[in-house]
């Protein structure tokens, strides 16, 4: 039997009450500059942790959301990567690898921050022009896009020619950059990396989780291995022998996104967008090389090999953030069906189903407990949402929300829960998953007034 | 002894107040009417020395008879409980207990008090006071402490408002206010945040609005130049919406100085707070 969302899902959860529990969540987690994803298991400022916490941090302060991403784009190097992590040096023994094992200061073009020299998928200029959109004035005000859209396209930049070979399309070098660390995706390219890094494994993060629901040490062990050989190559990008180049879904789809923002945020400034949407439909173009006719998803290519990696997971949908004419034709129709398929989010065994999970339900080797081998993530499904949205499935996304959010709720706002149980897993009061509810809440729940004009006049 | 409550006799959560000296108007209910029309939901009324506010009675319980919302009352005198001169401290005690007995008569929120004011600072020569910190505690826990047990009777609350390090030089903090009230500890001893004093004195402003909301029964608002909210720089958005995320239901008095004429500045405010409360 297939599940089926009910037409009118239970509200069980009091919208408002849990609206003040995630916006204690927000402001809790706030460290002076940036909100950091856990006080515990992630101390540190992270790069796509702090796109989307931004985008539910608009709503409690337009100002605060805008200094999260100044921050982050303060701490770009001078090649135009955003770093991965920006770490705090005041809490360098609470995770690993540390801001000693980067190093990142003895390296050319680092910032005045210490970071890693790894990166996160590109979501960041689309959270910037949400932010600015939802308050012009006090963006304006700050003199936010002018300063953040020179960075931007730096960023993009870095992308195209570092990261993007003959295919056009931006490999991650190490599972981490892709943000989904453990995803089945990377299990082949994984093999061939060796688990014998220099340094020894120090695992903290066992300290706030749980190892079930972590990563083993077994894939740590390449993780550091990966990382100690990127760093050691200078963090260059042009170590011919990186056993790990990979053309990740998730990546190519928000940077592909990011552009049409990039575009929108140079139109607000007076500028020409062309040229940043001509650059959308290159990667879009591009990206015909993931995508796989029978699953109907994009998947993640390896260039080592140059063999696809046949594998659906929730990252393979999100080219349903780009418009259909940005699309080819029945793209987004082929899409829709996996999204909303058995795979996805008509799931065997899930009523009423409230999530997406991270990696195909029908997979036998899925996990529904451990990381991104399963388990459905709140910045996925927001961004699953948001691509529902796009193609006009307003109303099939908003019966959603209210399941979805009563789950972060009643789970004390985990990282990743289980998306047939609902039960949570990972550390918790986690920050993108309460800033997105803040979201999702308050622009379903609590819209806000258009600025008044005695407001846009402080402008 | 009355059941107190931080929304006693509201009929709107969070109600906006302007200080009534800012409107124009020839008694509490012209400027009631004039403070609806910019936009407030009602009016904080100042108290002078002498009993200034216990002599205004009859005006103000006919305002309150006819809807005028008035829930608090700002001191307005040069001495307060915490003056060196034992004469002046007692004396604004009895100032105040005549306040209290004033606003429970008009089903009010609370009577509102710094410390001190203008009396010492840390900060500024010749630095060492004349009293010890422990004397300050002393004649500061006694005074709340009378004062709360009167106000408690009458059933409503004295409010504390913490000044930043130059206006005075015993309470300064949210965290030291509270630790005051664990001291005293009367329900009917509670603190009125004033925002302009937070930006100077916290780290986190909304931070610690949040942390110490048990004990917030009112909050001044004032921008980070004492100008009207709006003519500064504090994070209103923030502050605001952590206020409604905490549960906070109780009225927001705007006591600032002006940027321009008041039937001009004033009406800017209210939706500037209001959006995020609401």
């Amino acid at each position: 039997m297939t599940a089926t969302l009910p037409d009118r899902p239970a509200i069980v959860h009091d919208r408002v009450a849990t609206l003040a529990a995630a916006t204690a969540v927000v402001r809790g987690n706030w460290g002076g500059a940036y909100t950091v994803p856990a006080t515990g298991l992630y101390p540190h400022q992270w790069s796509w942790d702090s796109a989307f916490i931004a985008i539910g941090l608009r709503h409690l302060s337009p100002r605060r959301a805008q200094l999260e991403l100044d921050s982050l784009l303060s701490s770009q190097w001078a090649d135009g990567r955003l770093p991965q992590i920006v770490y705090d040096a005041r809490r360098d023994d609470d995770y690993a690898p540390s801001a000693a094992f980067w190093g990142s200061a003895d390296l050319p073009g680092s910032p005045p921050v210490p970071t890693t020299g790894l990166i996160q998928p590109p979501v960041h200029a689309w959270a910037v022009w949400l932010v600015h959109a939802h308050e012009p004035a006090e963006s304006a005000r700050r003199g936010f896009l002018e300063r953040a859209y020179p960075r931007l396209v730096a960023w993009h930049r870095y992308l195209r020619e570092r990261r993007a070979a003959q295919d056009g399309l931006a490999a991650v070098v190490h599972p981490w950059e892709s943000g989904t660390d453990n995803s089945p995706l990377w299990d082949d390219a994984l093999a061939r990396v060796p688990g014998t890094p220099r340094a020894p494994i120090e695992r903290p993060d066992l300290q706030h989780a749980d190892a079930s629901e972590r990563p083993s040490n077994k894939e740590y062990g390449k993780y550091f291995w990966l990382a100690e050989r990127y760093r050691d190559h200078g963090c260059s990008d042009a170590d011919p022998d990186h056993p790990f180049v990979v053309n990740d879904p998730t990546t190519n789809a928000l940077w592909a996104r990011a552009e049409l923002a990039l575009a929108d945020i140079a139109e607000a400034l007076g500028r020409d967008g062309a040229a940043h949407r001509a650059e959308a439909a290159r990667i879009v173009a591009a990206m015909e090389a993931l995508w796989d006719a029978d699953l109907e998803v994009y998947v993640a290519l390896d260039r080592r090999t140059g063999e696809l990696v046949r594998k659906a997971t929730v990252g393979g949908l999100m080219a349903l953030l780009l418009p259909a004419d940005v699309l080819p034709p029945g793209r987004a129709d082929a899409l829709l069906r996996t999204a909303q398929g058995p795979r996805f989010l008509d799931v065997d065994g899930a009523a009423p189903q409230f999530m997406a999970p991270s990696y195909d339900a029908t997979a036998p080797d899925l996990d529904p407990a451990l990381y991104w081998r399963g388990p459905a993530w709140f910045n996925m499904m927001w961004l699953l949402l948001e691509g529902l949205r796009t193609h006009g499935l307003d109303a099939r996304a908003e019966k959603y929300v209210d399941p979805m959010v009563e789950a972060a709720v009643r789970e004390g706002f985990p990282e990743y829960v289980n998306p047939w149980t609902g039960d949570g897993h990972g550390t918790r009061s986690f920050s993108w998953t309460a800033a997105l509810t803040v979201d999702l809440l308050s622009r379903t729940v609590f819209p806000e007034a258009p600025a008044g004009p005695e407001e846009n006049e402080r402008a | 002894m009355s059941t107190l409550s931080p929304n006693q006799e509201q009929t709107v959560t969070h109600p906006i107040l302007v200080q009534e000296q800012h409107v124009p108007g020839r008694d509490v209910e012209e400027k009631f009417e004039v403070a609806r029309s910019w936009g407030f939901d009602g009016l904080e009324l100042r108290g002078q020395g002498d009993y200034a506010l216990e002599k205004r009675l009859p005006e103000l319980r006919r305002a309150h008879a006819n809807g005028v919302v008035m829930p608090t009352v700002c001191v307005e005198m040069l001495h307060f409980v915490g003056a060196f001169d034992p004469d002046l401290a007692e004396d604004a005690v009895r100032q105040l207990t005549s306040q209290l007995t004033v606003m429970a008569e008009l089903g009010g929120v609370g009577v509102m008090t710094p410390a001190s004011y203008g009396m010492f600072s840390l900060r500024l020569p010749p630095f060492t006071p004349p009293r010890s910190p422990e004397d300050d505690q002393k004649q500061l826990v006694d005074a709340f402490g009378r004062l709360a047990e009167h106000a408690a009777e009458v059933g409503t609350h004295i409010l504390l408002e913490p000044l930043n390090r130059y206006e005075d030089h015993m309470i300064n903090s949210i965290a030291q206010g509270v630790a005051l009230c664990r001291e005293v500890d009367n329900p009917a001893f509670r603190l009125a945040p004033d925002t302009y004093h937070m930006n100077i004195e916290e780290a986190d402003p909304a931070r610690s609005l949040a942390d110490a909301i048990e004990f917030i029964a009112h909050v001044q608002a004032s921008d980070s130049n004492r100008l009207e909210p709006g003519a500064g720089h504090v994070d209103w958005a923030l502050e605001m919406s952590t206020l409604r995320a905490a549960g906070y239901v109780g009225p927001i008095a705007v006591e600032s100085r002006l940027s321009g004429p008041a039937e001009v500045v004033l009406p800017t405010v209210p939706p500037l707070l209001r959006r995020h409360l609401t």
